[in-house]
């Protein structure tokens, strides 16, 4: 669906800064594609270089077969009104009523005025806004103008949607409800949506493949949960402490103990792997910390586990949940 | 005698705020368009234009109608009265409505221009559809101080024989020693500035809807 090859950028102020160097991604339709990285590495410079808003210094950007880079205004145009885009700060039209924000790219695209209210109406609905039709953008919470500028991203029936940062302005509870109105929205219409993020639980939460991007560099991409759970590149894995935070408090550490971190992907999280391990070597178990969470639809659940026993008996219970495909780390 | 004043006053100012917004609307929009990062980014063309309208700002309203003498009486057909006045006050008002014009539409989130252009708007809609509706109430303030300002010039363009208000107020109230027809001038100055202004205001604050 989206292809990069080679993608540079930069840019020339008082100090150059490279903001993209060498970006090669294929992004498949029908899915919701993410992209993580923190402040300042090219997310956002990335993402608006597949509609053009930001023209590439380098390499080739293709979107659903068409060749981006060289296009004259006019068929650029064209093809960006089958690209959607919402945006962190929704940057909805204040003159317009909700209503009138939906219609907008339809009138910019030349549609009828039955088709455009039609169409509109259908939005709403959609989006669960029938009853603000009327009202201006400064009457709505984070989250209805968030939700009025997909329907406005979706006016014109696109085959893309680009999400810049669509939930960083928005509460925890507003970004799940948005989130999922996402969700819905690649089901049932079978969009194909990039989102950029810097928070780790938005690509949980949503995405079924992740690329992570540091200093303008894709790190690494794969499934949510391969890179989540098996992290690679070393931006993944500051990323994932970070966002697990399990903080292991030094004496802990410094015990004669072992201690694992165990992670347990799909079917293996609804395992009794830990009381197996108990009853077949005599080593005892004592749980410090745990949670279960869930990635898309895959439940990924994690622990932190001391055990006590003779050393042999220990090496033994690590092999046996190495042997069940526990993802295992020993701390100490 | 004073009525016949306002009046001339009104019409030297009401004809010269019209067309001064329409010739310094196009010209602040093309200044906005082509600056750095907008959508019609064109350095040459923005640096001259900002040239020209620095050029007509920074000579003296007096001065101005003095040295534009000939133009005025190409278009007017004569050099003196209100028809003539209002040459020079519309000359004075267009870079001014420039001016305003662009910073009016400076002033929009450029997020909101980024939106359109992701849409597939063309120059000519965003300027139509989002630019222009989106400034709409700095629009109307604009005029206003506009209005307000050829109030002033206008009395100016009275004392050297432009009618109105201004030559009432010198030719009775300062050359024959007539204080009450001097202070009936003034006040029927006040007056209209605040009419203008508190319609201007009115207007804005019914188009705002932030
Ligand atoms: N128009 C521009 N001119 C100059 N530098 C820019 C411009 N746009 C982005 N940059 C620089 O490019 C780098 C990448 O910016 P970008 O906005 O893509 O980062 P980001 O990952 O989206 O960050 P954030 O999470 O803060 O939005 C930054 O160092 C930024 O300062
Ligand atoms: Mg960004």
């Amino acid at each position: 669906m989206i292809r990069l090859k080679g993608v540079t950028k930069t840019f020339d102020g008082k100090t150059t800064v490279h903001a993209l160097r060498g970006i090669d991604l294929h992004i498949p339709a029908g899915q919701i594609f993410g992209i993580i990285g923190q402040s300042g590495a090219g997310k956002s410079t990335l993402i608006r270089c597949i509609n053009m808003l930001e023209k590439p210094d380098q390499g080739q950007v293709w979107v659903d077969g068409v060749l981006m880079n060289e296009l004259p205004p006019a068929e650029l145009r064209q093809e960006r009104k089958k690209i959607g885009m919402i945006f962190q700060h929704f940057n909805l039209l204040s003159s317009r009523t909700v209503a009138g924000n939906i219609a907008f790219p339809l009138e910019i695209a030349g549609a009828k005025r039955s088709t455009i209210e039609s169409t509109v109406n259908e939005l709403l609905a959609l989006v669960g806004l029938e009853d603000k039709a009327n009202a201006y953008p400064a009457q709505l919470s984070g989250g209805q103008k968030q939700r009025v500028g997909i329907a406005r991203a979706l006016a014109t029936k696109p085959r893309i949607l680009l999400c810049d940062e669509a939930t960083s302005a928005l509460d925890p509870e507003t970004t799940k409800s948005v989130l999922q109105l996402l969700k819905t929205i690649n089901q049932e219409l079978g969009l194909t949506i990039v989102l950029i993020t810097h928070e780790m639980t938005v690509i949980q939460e949503i995405c079924d493949t992740v690329a992570v991007l540091e200093d303008g560099v894709v790190q690494e991409w794969g499934p949510v949960v391969q890179v989540f759970t098996r992290p690679k590149a070393e931006s993944t894995k500051r990323m994932i402490r970070g966002s697990i935070s399990t903080q292991i408090p030094q004496e802990l550490m410094g015990s004669e103990k072992t201690l694992l971190k165990l992670s347990f992907v799909g079917q293996l999280a609804h395992e009794p792997v830990i009381s197996q391990m108990i009853r077949k070597y005599s080593v005892d178990a004592n749980i410090l910390f745990g949670k279960i969470d869930q990635m898309k639809d895959i439940p990924f659940g994690m622990l932190l586990v001391e055990l006590s026993g003779s050393p042999e008996h220990i090496q033994d219970a690590i092999h046996f949940l190495q042997a069940q495909d526990v993802e295992l780390e020993v701390l100490s | 005698m004073l009525w016949q004043a306002t009046v001339e006053t009104l019409t030297m100012v009401g004809i010269s705020t019209v067309v001064a917004s329409v010739l310094g609307l196009p010209l602040g929009l093309l200044l906005a368009c082509t600056d750095q990062g907008h959508i019609l980014e064109n350095s040459f063309v923005n640096k001259v234009l900002g040239a020209v309208i620095n050029v007509g700002r920074s000579i003296p309203f007096i001065i101005l109608m003095v040295a534009i003498i000939p133009f005025t009486r190409l278009i007017a057909g004569t050099s003196i009265g209100t028809k003539a006045a209002i040459v020079p006050l519309t000359v004075a008002a267009v870079p001014f409505v420039a001016r305003l014009v662009e910073s009016a539409i400076k002033e929009i989130d450029s997020g909101v221009v980024e939106a359109a252009l992701s849409m597939g708007a063309s120059p000519w809609q965003i300027i139509a559809k989002v630019l222009i509706p989106e400034a709409l109430p700095a629009l109307v303030l604009a005029l206003t101080l506009t209005a307000v300002n050829l109030i002033g010039y206008s009395a100016m363009a009275g004392a050297v024989g432009g009618g109105g208000l201004g030559d009432l107020a010198i030719r009775f109230g300062y050359q024959r020693f007539r204080g009450d027809i001097m202070l009936q001038t003034v006040a029927i100055l006040v007056v209209l500035v605040q009419a203008v202004q508190m319609l201007g205001d009115w207007i804005a604050r019914q188009l705002y809807k932030r």
